[in-house]
């Protein structure tokens, strides 16, 4: 099955809903809601709230977070906004501005 | 668990955007790649590159882009700056503007068509490659007669005045006497044609040496009170 990919010069302005993966090369603002997993590459710009089940960020994501599962903050990216999941990793080198909430 | 998988990773084709089949953008979007709509985009589609409607794809939105292709469901309007292309699972609800506009058996299309300018460039620029070519064909003509001319000018000296009159119009025959030699020693050669041209042209024209004139008038008969051809009068003796 093909994944969901944003290109990297692509910029949607609007919302984005789903079941399925989906990858963000390029800019996405608005909202995202997904039940399945979000991967924000080095190029990535999220300007939005999302919604999904696992994320996992090694570009830049302004906006809240709340995933069911999981989210994972890589060394190299920028995250400003409030995170809610069970299991946040943060790597070194991760920059991050806002509040934490891991009681799921 | 799923929560230990990672998320996916990055698919190879650079420069490629893909709405999957599970996917529901509400929203614009803008870009300069290809974007592949397999899931469901609402609101408007802007980008410089090919915009393909897959054949589960359900778009609801105004596409602008150089290239669309179209297998899937389509309602809005739909501006290509090259070509719309309407595949056999088409099914379009708008109006198309653009240069070429091509429907396959079996796509459904309801809509205004506007065919705009712009599309057909390159096979204009086709048309008129031909029209340079004979430019390039009518060139060395021209290049010839000024290679006659220049031999002519070396000969002016030596010509009489008589004969400079009689050159303009004789410079074309000894260009198509000539043999093509190189530029050393056609000088002499010319020359000699040029007097040969210049007279005979005397002769025609009556300004003729008296040498010429007493031997046309030994040679004429005498019984005759009609001047000869190109003579005023026949008492010249």
């Amino acid at each position: 099955m093909a994944n969901t990919v944003i290109g990297s010069t692509i910029v949607i302005d609007g919302e984005i809903t789903g079941d399925e993966d989906l990858v963000v090369q390029g800019t996405v603002k608005g909202r995202v809601s997904l039940r399945e997993n979000i991967l924000v590459e080095e190029s990535g710009v999220l300007e939005a709230n999302v919604e999904t089940s696992t994320i996992t960020i090694n570009g830049t994501v302004t906006g809240d977070i709340q995933a069911s599962e999981r989210a994972e903050l890589k060394s190299n990216c920028r995250v400003v906004g409030d995170i809610r999941a069970p299991r946040i990793l943060i790597a070194d080198g991760a920059s991050f501005k806002g509040n934490v909430d891991m009681d799921g | 668990m799923a929560a230990r998988q990672h998320a996916p990773s990055a698919p190879t084709g650079d420069g490629i955007t893909i709405i999957g089949e599970g996917i529901h953008v509400n929203g614009r979007i803008t870009g300069e790649e290809d974007l592949r709509v397999e899931g469901r985009v609402e609101g408007a589609i802007s980008l410089t590159e090919t915009v393909h409607v897959a054949r589960s794809g359900v778009v609801v939105a105004t596409i602008e882009a150089r290239d669309v292709v179209v297998d899937g469901v389509v309602v809005g309007n739909v501006s290509a700056t090259n070509s719309v292309s309407l595949e056999p699972g088409a099914k379009l609800v708008g109006d198309i503007s653009a240069p070429r506009l091509i429907i396959a058996d079996g796509a459904a299309f309801r809509g205004n068509v506007a065919m705009t300018e712009g599309g057909e460039s390159a096979a204009r620029n086709r048309a008129a490659g031909g029209r340079s070519k004979s430019a390039t064909r009518a060139r060395p003509a021209s290049g010839a007669s000024r290679a006659a001319s220049t031999p002519s000018a070396r000969a002016t000296p030596r010509a009489t005045a008589a004969s400079r009159k009689a050159e303009r119009s004789v410079t074309p025959r000894v260009a198509a006497i000539r043999p093509p030699k190189g530029a050393q020693n056609v000088d002499e050669e010319v020359t000699v044609v040029v007097r040969h041209a210049a007279l005979s042209e005397s002769e025609q024209s009556e300004a003729s040496s008296d040498k010429a004139a007493k031997k046309k008038a030994k040679k004429a008969p005498p019984r005759g009170r009609v001047p000869k051809r190109g003579k005023r009068s026949v008492n010249r003796r």
